[in-house]
Formats: C-alpha cells, structure tokens, sequence
C-alpha cells in the first residue's frame, strides 16, 4: 500500500487557514522538490443561502441589500435540502467579510421569527468551503499554484501516499520557585527542546533563538504533551512580558495575535465531564497535543490525517475534536459534493406518534443478563461495526426513511414498519459504505506480513479512526441536533439489529452452541458438547453469507468469568474477564480497565491473572482459588506494614464540577486546597491524583497528599487501602464466594472511617494562636 | 432513548421500588427469601421484556418471574415437594 499512481504532485495541501483580512483564505502548500512551505492568499467570500416562501424572500431581499455588512444577495434556483424533490429559488447571501457570516445569518434569522427562513451553508467554515468547491482536501497532492490548484487524486483514494510531513516535539521548561512537581506559577522560561535541538540562555535571547530555530527546522507539525494548556501559553506569556509582539514571536509561518482561538471548557459527554485546554492557533503549522486530544492517542498521526482527508477539516480541528465532529463534517461534504446544501439548525421536529408506539420504537439492542461464575469453553462472535452496516444495507438515512416515492417498499424496520426507500441512496449510506470498504481494505492490507512497521503502524492508526468515526455514526441519529440525524433511523437500526440477534439465537442451537451471552453486536457461545465443539469459522461464514452482515470469530475463552452487580447479584451485561485459547486476555468493567485504579489495585489484578491465566478449564481455575487467597493475604500484610511504595497508591479522580462548587469535605477537595495554595487550579473535567495519608483527618492537609506534591517518604492510610484492595478481591473473586467483608476482617482491618468533630479553618488558627496544640492538624 | 420513555430496565427498577414497600411487612424470613426470588426472577428477563416491547409493564414483569418460578419446577410438570 504504497505509492499512488497518476502524475507526480508539484506540491501538497497541507492546510488552508482564514486570512485576518476577512476577504480570503490562505493555502498553505509544501513543494515536493525542495520541501518549501509557500503560502498563498486567494480572495473567497463563499455565501450562505436563505429559503422560504416567495413572498418572504422577496420582504428579505431590500432589508439585506441595505445592509453595510452585505456584500450581495441575489436570487437563484437550486435544490438546498436532501428533502427538497424540486429546485426552489433561495437568496444568497455574501457577507462583505467572512466573520460577519454567523451574525448576519443570525440577523436574517431574526428577521423571520425564527421559523420563517431555513438557513444553509452558515457553519461550514470558508476553508471547508473552499476545499468543497474546488474539489481539493487537507493534504492532497496537487499540481498548479495559487488559486489553480487541482488534486492528483480523490479524497477517498485508499492507497495514497502519506504526505512528508516534518514534525518536532515542543517542550518548555520553566524556572523559578518550585513546589514539588508542579510547575512554578510566575516562572520564566529556562530551556525549549525542539526536535533533538534544546535552547537555554537568557529569556529573550533564547525565545528569538527559538524563532530562528523554527525557521531554520521548519517543521510542519509541533508535537507537545500539554501544549495547548501549557508550552504554549507559557511561551506566549513570556514573549508578551518580554516586549516580543507577534511579529517578533510567531510559533506558526505567519505572525498572529498571542489569544486562544477557542477558550477552555468544560463539557459533559456520555455522562462524562470532560475538560478542554484553550487552543491557540499557529497558522501554516499544526500543533497537535497529546494532552488535548482524544482521538491523537488512538489513532494517531496517520489516522488524523486520513480523517482531515476525507472530513475536510484542518488537521489541528481534527485532532480536537470528537470523531462525531468528522463524521458529520463527511456527511456534509457528501451533502455538498451531491449539490445539496448544509441546514444552520436542524429543523425536523420529530412527529407525534400514539404513546404505545413510542414505547415499541424507543428500544435499545438486545443485552442479556449473563448467567454469574466461570465458562468454558466458549467461543466469542462479534459483528464487525454491525450499525453503519446495517444503515447502509437497508438505506437508512433522514430522507430515504418514509419516503414518498416507495409506499410498497419491501425494506421494513422489523417491528415498527418504517419503509426505506428503493430508489435513492441516502445520504449517511452514501458516506458510511466508502467508509467499510475503506475500513477493510486497511484490515486487509495489515495482515500481509513483508509490510515495513512504519506503514503498519499506519494502516492501524487508520483503522482505529475509522472505527471511532463508524461508531458515532449511529449515536448521531439519534442525537437531537445532529444535522442528518433523524429518531426514526436510530429506531429502525435497534429494531433490525434486535432482529437479528433473536435470529442467531436458534441458529446457534442449530450449529451445536447454546448461548451463553450476548450484547447488542456479540455473541458468546457454549458448544453444547465440549468433546465435539462445533467449526465456529464455519458457523461465522455461513451466519454472514445468509444476514448479508459480517460475523467474525473473535476466539475460543479457555474460561471465562462473568460478574454479578452488587446490588442484587445478577449478572452484569459488561463485566467480565476471560482468557483466549491463545493466551490473551480480554477484560471488561473490571478495575484494571478503569482510568482512576491505583497501581496497587492493578498490581494485583496482573497478580491474578497471571495465575489463572495458564487454568485450561473452569475446573482448573475453580482448582486455584486457594492459591489466589493466599496471594491477596500476601498483597494485604505488605500494606498494612507500611511498605508499599507510595507512588503505586496514587488515586486518581476525574472531577465533575468546579472546585469550588463541592460542599462536602472530600479527599479530593483536600487534594484541591492544597493545590490550590501553591497557586494551581483544576476545573470540571480535569483530574485531580492523590495519596489518601489519614482518612480519619479533618485536616486538608494531613488527610491526602496530591501527586505533584508527594516526596515519597509519606506515611499513607494502610486502612483505605486494604479497603481498595478488599473492593477488587471481590470483584474478580465474588463469584466464588470471597465477600469483601470476610477478607477486611482476616487482614486485621482497622474498621469504617471514624472521624473526630470537624474544625473549620478559622478554629484551627485560632487554637494555634492560643497556643493550644491542635490536635486534629495543623497549619 | 431512555429519556422521554423510561427503557425496560428504568420502570422495572421504579416498580421494583415499589414492591420494597410491600415487603416492608412481610414478617418472616421465609416470605422475604421468596420476595427476594420474586425479584431476581424480574429482572432475570430484562432483554426478553425488552425485546417484546409491551406497552404493559406488568406483563412483561408478571411473565419474567411466572418463567423463573416454572423453571424451577421438576420438568415432568408434578408439582414441587413443599418446603422444609
């Protein structure tokens, strides 16, 4: 997979940014020959379009063309909606400069009542628009200059070869008057590390030297591990006390001015809160930061740039955002690319249906309840991103779903009896199936065993992004404000996968299994006679070849155990471990797999599995359980001694508000006073890591102690880590009768938190100014 | 899903709630453990209510512990020996 055909390029694509003059957009392209960055500005006001009635349009059109932030506005015919059978006249609208589109749109908006006018085209921004209209993509190969660029190939072109970028890691340090490992709040810049080249000086001498460092490097990407909340606007902070303005200290190939181009936030997500560092832009450069970036650590480089390749968005916006935020960049560029045009807001309520109704439609996949304790053998099925598939085989998109061209058509939602259309492909099919084709055609090329690890390393960056992007494909049908997404295709893509899975259930006892377990997309099954286990290959082939929908094998489970909720001892859907005949483990819900486990807990976990891991059978692990008892004995006479490093009892807590929003006196707000004393702040979404000292304290200061402020000399609570230690022992073990209860008493636990009365801080100078030995802590 | 309409599980999880207040006056250990079947036996069958999508949660309910108790019978349809 190297090497495309067609003419060699004169250059690439890398980028194309807004220009400060509000007029034009600038390209950013890279020379094949010699490697140089040239850019180019062309003038591009692109409209947005305003549909509505005959006589509406015509009220608009005198108000807008009086308007000093109107270019022009015209009347013209064209087909705005996926929706619309006929071209319809619409006005478009050209603002005199590009930013002024969101609050014009936002003023004709207005001037309708909010209902009378459906906007287009608003939110795309003018780069995205100007790849679209000119059939170009972030890093194409291209020939021509200036305004005259043509691509060498299409965006969609799965074999292309990957553009020679030139990336350089960026890493600031800071001097001045340190506390443990936080860096120092009013501390000036000591040292820059850029590629292999590390700068230090005087202040001044040395962020000039880093300008000229950046010239002579000029590297295309700027890698940082928190560079967007810290290297960054450390270095800008620096430069402005210094005097340096922007045309002085760039860090991109272009002067720009030293404020974030989007503000830090906070947000919640899959009912997460997640946290976002403020960006700032560097123009005709990309600084990618690991940090700030969910998608750079999964999929990597190569993934991003496929991802900005077909999505049309910058690289630096790609690395930023959500693979829902490509997908639906994708469906738009699809939109456009088929001559429809992009609604502002999504304006398709969804209709009112009788309440039974609802009731059969708003239903999930089918998950069961696993039957508690150890299997084996059992072989695991999964359908390979069973959902885009499914929406593609049965066109399922906003517009196909009920349409008014097919009443008798023969694609019905089982259950519900939505009809999709047979003679248009709608348009999330017309997005999702290149995507597959693309996503195998990578899982292909991977296995061929003389690929060099460099483009290995790639293909799977690559399928690892399309797989985040396949994924949200389905979420945003359902999602209220996706703009393709409709109510009525996410219900009709539960009711066929529902369908399918009550299907597999009598086709599997047909084959020799009986189900054992199953989730929506998986399957776990027990041959019914473990002597003669049935070819679960051939099972896979012939489930695929008669659903149309690809079943994979994933492997047989030497054993594995499932886990009951520890409320009412049920099994539960998604927590379970297990080992493959091969050796590998697969875990789920366990703490292993969570982000905030201590590595005392994941110690021990690997403890575990390490024993259990070579059990053929579930008679053999049943056989090892005393084995493991004494184990965890082991785990908990070392803690208790005091003895276990400190740095492997680090609590990690991801916050869900403010700080200064908890009213309860927790470890973590101890930990965040501390913090907050030495001058840093953490904000919803961020985490905060501590080793819990005494929880009985009252005292913020004696009861945790945070990461960045640990000596590794501190003396921690054996009794919240027993308490740890127990919560796991019975997680993997529950099942198996170990009560958590039972192990905190033979391990000679100290018993639940018992604290003495609480002390504001106020009393607690007070008594020290009194002279009194402050019993509970001190400041 | 799960907000304008409650999900299987959610009313199931509500009406549960609502036996508690029932078993609050049960009086022997014997009725509890029963009780306690009873409602290991509901939630037993949540991806088959589910999947039949009744606009009656009762049904859904009634049938998931009427299908737990019957599996516990002996297979040729004789009824259990009494307890104790």
């Amino acid at each position: 997979m190297t090497g495309a055909a067609g003419p060699l390029p004169d250059a690439w694509l890398l980028d194309i940014t807004e220009s400060s003059d509000g007029r034009s957009v600038v390209l950013w392209t890279k020379e094949r020959t010699t490697g140089r960055v040239r850019r180019t500005a062309v003038e591009y006001r692109p409209p947005f379009y305003v549909a509505g009635s005959r006589r509406d349009l015509t009220d608009l059109l005198p108000r807008l063309a009086g308007r000093p932030t109107v270019e022009r506005v015209r009347p013209v015919v064209l087909r705005p909606s996926v929706f619309d059978h006929r071209p319809r006249t619409v006005l478009e609208v050209v603002p005199v400069r590009n930013a002024q589109r969101r609050a014009l749109a936002r003023t004709v908006d207005t001037l309708g009542g909010f209902v009378r006018f459906t906007l287009f085209d608003v939110d795309l921004g003018p780069p995205q628009l100007y790849y679209l209209a000119h059939g170009l993509y972030p890093f194409a190969p291209v020939v021509g200059r200036g305004a005259r660029l043509t691509a060498t190939e299409p965006a969609e072109t799965v074999d292309y070869t990957f553009p020679p970028l030139v990336t350089a890691r960026l890493e600031v340090t800071l001097t001045g008057p340190h506390h443990g490992r936080l860096p120092p709040n009013e501390g000036t810049v000591a040292a820059v590390r850029l590629g292999d080249v590390t700068l230090e000086g005087p202040e001044e001498d040395l962020l000039r030297a880093l300008v000229g460092e950046l010239a002579r490097a000029d590297p295309d990407v700027l890698l940082t591990r928190g560079g967007d909340a810290r290297d960054v606007p450390w270095l800008y902070r620096r430069a402005a006390a210094l005097g340096l303005g922007p045309d002085a200290f760039a860090l991109g190939r272009e002067p720009v001015g030293f404020r974030p181009a989007r503000a830090a936030r906070s947000f919640a997500t899959y009912g997460r809160i997640l946290y976002r560092a403020a960006t700032y832009p560097v123009p005709g450069r990309f600084h990618l930061d690991r940090e700030n970036s969910f998608l750079f650590d999964d999929a990597d480089l190569a993934g991003l740039v496929d991802a900005a390749r077909l999505s049309r968005l910058s690289l630096s916006t790609v690395a930023r955002q959500s693979p829902g935020t490509c997908f639906t960049a994708m469906e738009m560029a699809e939109a456009l690319r088929r001559g429809f045009h992009v609604p502002w807001k999504k304006n398709r309520p969804e209709s009112f249906r009788r309440a039974d109704r609802l009731v059969a439609a708003d239903r999930g996949g089918v998950i069961f309840v696993p039957p508690v304790g150890v299997f084996g053998p059992v072989d695991e099925f999964d359908f390979a991103s069973l959902f885009p598939h499914i929406m593609v085989r049965k066109n399922l998109s906003a517009e196909t779903l009920e349409c008014r061209c097919c009443p008798t058509s023969p694609i019905r939602a089982p259950g519900l009896g939505y009809r999709s259309c047979t003679r248009t492909v709608g348009l999330i099919p017309r997005t999702l199936e290149p995507l597959l084709a693309r996503r195998l055609a990578y899982k292909a090329a991977v296995k061929d065993p003389h690929l060099p690890a460099e483009e290995r390393a790639r293909l799977v960056g690559r399928v690892k992004m399309l797989k985040w992007i396949l994924v949200t494909a389905f979420g945003y049908q359902g999602y209220r404000n996706a703009r393709f997404g409709r109510i009525e295709c996410h219900e009709a893509i539960n009711a066929y996968a529902r369908e399918l899975l009550a299907d597999l259930v009598p086709a599997a006892e047909r084959a020799g299994y009986r189900v054992v377990h199953g989730i929506v997309d998986s399957l776990w099954l027990a041959p019914t006679d473990p002597t003669h286990p049935p070819d679960p290959e051939g099972f896979a082939r012939s489930v695929s070849a008669r659903t149309g929908l690809p079943l994979g094998y994933e492997g047989r489970y030497r054993w594995i155990v499932f886990l009951p909720a520890v409320t009412h001892g049920l099994g539960v859907p998604n927590r379970y471990y297990g080992v493959y005949e091969s050796g590998e483990f697969k875990l789920r819900g366990i703490g292993g797999r969570r982000h905030d486990t201590t590595g005392l807990v994941r110690r021990f976990e690997g403890e575990m599995l390490n024993l259990f891991g070579p059990a053929g059978g579930p008679d053999a692990f049943r056989a090892l359980l005393p084995v493991a008892l004494r184990r965890a004995d082991d785990f908990a006479a070392q803690v208790r001694a005091g003895t276990w490093p400190v740095d492997e009892l680090v609590i990690t807590h991801r916050l869900g508000q403010a700080s200064d929003a908890f009213v309860t006196f927790t470890d973590s707000v101890a930990a965040l006073r501390q913090l907050e004393r030495e001058g840093v702040r953490r904000e919803a979404g961020q985490t905060v890591r501590y080793v819990i000292l005494d929880r009985t304290s009252r005292s913020y200061r004696d009861r945790v102690r945070p990461e960045e402020l640990l000596d590794g000399h501190e003396g921690y609570d054996p009794d919240a880590y027993l308490e740890l230690l127990a919560r796991d022992a019975e997680t993997l073990l529950g099942p198996f009768g170990i009560v958590r209860d039972d192990l905190l008493a033979r391990w000679g636990y100290g018993g639940p938190v018992a604290r003495g009365p609480y002390r504001s801080p106020e009393q607690v100078v007070q008594s020290a100014l009194d002279g009194a030995a402050a019993s509970g802590g001190t400041f | 899903m799960g907000r304008t309409v409650p999900t299987y599980r959610q009313a199931l999880e509500e009406r549960l709630k609502r036996w508690d207040e029932f078993a609050r006056l049960l009086t022997t250990p014997e009725e509890r453990a029963a009780f306690e079947t009873l409602r290991l036996g509901a939630r037993r069958y949540v991806a088959q209510a589910t999947y039949v999508g009744s606009p009656d949660l009762l049904e859904s309910i009634l049938l998931s512990v009427l299908l737990d108790l019957a599996r516990r019978l002996p297979a040729d349809g004789t009824a259990p020996a009494p307890r104790r």
